[in-house]
């Protein structure tokens, strides 16, 4: 049985080399690679279309779904624009203030939705502020970048591995709230000091027109500002909502998608343009990743990997967590942290199996894949979205500008985390 | 009705090895929206127009941000000039392709031109391929317009 593990093995390592590089779309590269596996599954008959439809945690996609058509409608009424713009005014034109604001503000929007799209749609204001301010955009777009990153580890919808893993092993809402959040907001502060450290020189520069700033208006930023409460409004029940979901006993998908059907209802927006907006080659490519690890599953590579940890149990099980911290975020500042989360989930599972304590290891691997994503440019997809942006401007932010200051924000993080995790492993 | 009888037979441009600088004095000097770009046998290679040199100063953000009404004073952005290195470079760094229509092409042909590649002036070449005028909108809509009934007034 050796043959099936060694070639999907195979297919999965060079699909992440696929990804790693650039050389193709990774949803391409996701949906020949899911092909790939299930014919050869079927070829040596370890694996089948039903197995791999069942392998498809459709709890992620559904939530991942809900928030994406949340988001989809709050885009167009330019409400991140009002909040940058708010940002911008009550900095007064300050650096280290404007810096602060607009980190924090995309740090609280990507806590609750898609780091992506708050990156996204905060950064070319963030462009329109410093350049009326006549100041240097990049310190301002890579701290958006890292701290969204940061923040987005706090909460169950924070960031896509938080969403695979609260599903995977049934952690609610309130158990991010609890683990997660405490330790992310150290982190976060941490790495907000960091930033002000390292970008100390950009900072002190004098903007050259402070008072123009004030001449904004965010209320004419915010362009439709009916569609706008409306969305929030459904937004604030469904956030609300989460907080009870496990008490409730309602899945986080259904609460999202429940959500995302009484907006459409409310908002009733051009379909078409909605439709366009939300994310469709992100489902598509977490569909194809839960196929192929299905793959790995069934081909017993995940259970010889578990074996080999198992090997591994004579360590003590803090150490094992803080290993999996640390192992984890470097893999993740270099490949796509989906991935890799959705192949690590079923070998903890397998170690839940063989009966390890594995409870701790699931907040390891949270921490692991979400501050390992500051770790290079192309640590996470809002790192390569700010990178892809301001390479269009005058000034664009190099893979080595990158690495003078990511690469440290990453290093912190997991150094604060696995502190705490020590500290407060027996809470886990 | 071809577009020779009615294009200017006094056209500026200027040789592929200039400047932008230099492109800038010219527009600046003759008040040009348009300049053609030749070889040293007079035949266009390429054009700029007004709107490439001032995307040298015109701020990113523009290109970003769909709505800029809400922004009432651009501040630092309206006194940020290009630097003179910049301006050195050649103007080939700026040149766009060139549309060009021959002197014996028709009118409407000419203006549909115009419509379809979103452009408001058109060099016009020779048989040879050799730069021999140029001719905007206004001159073309002018003469078709000119030739409808009783719009042509005596003195013209």
């Amino acid at each position: 049985m050796m043959l099936p593990a060694i070639l999907t093995s195979a297919i999965f390592l060079a699909t992440l080399w696929l990804i790693f590089s650039e050389k193709l779309d990774r949803t391409i590269t996701g949906i020949a690679g899911a092909a790939l596996t299930v014919a050869l599954g079927k070829l040596l008959g370890f694996y089948s279309e039903t197995a791999a439809l069942k392998s498809v945690d459709f709890n992620t996609l559904g939530l991942l779904l809900g928030m994406m058509i949340l988001v989809a409608l709050l885009e167009p009424t330019g409400f991140f624009q009002y909040l940058a713009v708010l940002a911008a005014r009550l900095s007064k034109g300050r650096p280290v203030r404007l810096l602060i604001l607009l980190g924090a503000i995309t740090t609280i929007l990507s806590m609750f939705l898609d780091n992506v799209t708050t990156v996204v749609l905060i950064a070319p204001v963030t462009i329109l502020i410093s350049e009326i301010l006549g100041v240097n955009p990049v310190p301002y777009l890579i701290t958006e970048a890292l701290l969204s990153n940061t923040g987005g580890v706090a909460t169950l919808v924070g960031d896509p591995p938080n969403v695979l893993i609260g599903s995977a092993a049934g952690l609610s809402f309130d158990d991010f709230l609890i683990h997660s959040l405490p330790i992310v907001l150290v982190a976060w502060f941490a790495v907000l000091f960091l930033l002000r450290y390292l970008f100390r020189r950009e900072l002190t520069i004098e903007p050259k027109n402070s008072k123009a700033v004030m001449e904004l208006n965010p209320t004419e930023a915010l362009e439709d500002r009916r569609m706008a409460q409306r969305v929030l409004i459904v937004l604030a029940i469904a956030i609300l909502a989460f907080f009870f979901h496990s008490r409730l006993h309602l899945s986080p998908a259904f609460v999202a998608l429940t959500a995302a059907a009484v907006a459409l209802l409310w908002v009733r927006p051009n379909m078409r343009e909605m439709l366009e907006r939300v994310e469709w080659s992100v489902l598509l490519f977490f569909a194809a990743l839960f196929v192929m690890v299905g793959g790995l599953e069934a081909a017993g590579v995940l259970e010889g990997i578990v074996k080999l940890l198992e090997n591994a149990s004579v360590i003590p099980p803090v150490l094992f967590g803080v290993a999996l911290i640390w192992i984890i975020g470097i893999i993740s500042a270099f490949v796509d942290n989906v991935p890799i989360t959705i192949a690590m989930i079923p070998v903890i599972q397998g170690l839940g199996a063989s009966g390890m304590k594995i409870d701790p290891l699931w907040w390891a691997l949270v921490f692991g894949a979400g501050f390992g994503g500051n770790g290079s440019i192309i640590g996470s997809t809002a790192n390569i979205v700010v990178v892809s942006l301001s390479e269009k401007t005058r000034t664009p932010i190099t893979a080595k500008q990158w690495n003078k200051i990511g690469f440290p924000a990453m290093l912190l993080a997991c150094v604060v985390s696995s502190i705490l995790y020590v500290l407060v492993y027996p809470l886990f | 009705m071809i577009v020779g009888d009615f294009m200017q037979h006094k056209v500026v441009a200027i040789e592929a090895k200039s400047t932008i600088q230099e492109a800038a004095r010219k527009i600046v000097k003759q008040h040009l929206g348009v300049l053609p770009i030749v070889d040293e046998q007079g035949k266009p290679k390429g054009i700029v127009h007004l709107q490439d040199l001032l995307n040298l100063e015109l701020p990113d953000f523009v290109h970003f941000v769909g709505d800029v009404d809400f922004v009432h004073d651009f501040g630092a952005v309206e006194t940020t000039r290009p630097t003179t290195e910049m301006l050195m470079r050649s103007i080939t760094t700026l040149m766009q392709p060139v549309i060009t229509v021959d002197e014996n092409c028709g009118l409407l042909r000419a203006y549909a031109l115009m419509l379809q590649h979103r452009i408001f002036d058109i060099p016009v070449v020779n048989k040879s391929g050799k730069l021999v005028g140029i001719v905007s909108r206004v001159d073309i809509g002018t003469a078709i317009l000119s030739q409808w009934s009783g719009v042509r007034t005596k003195k013209s």
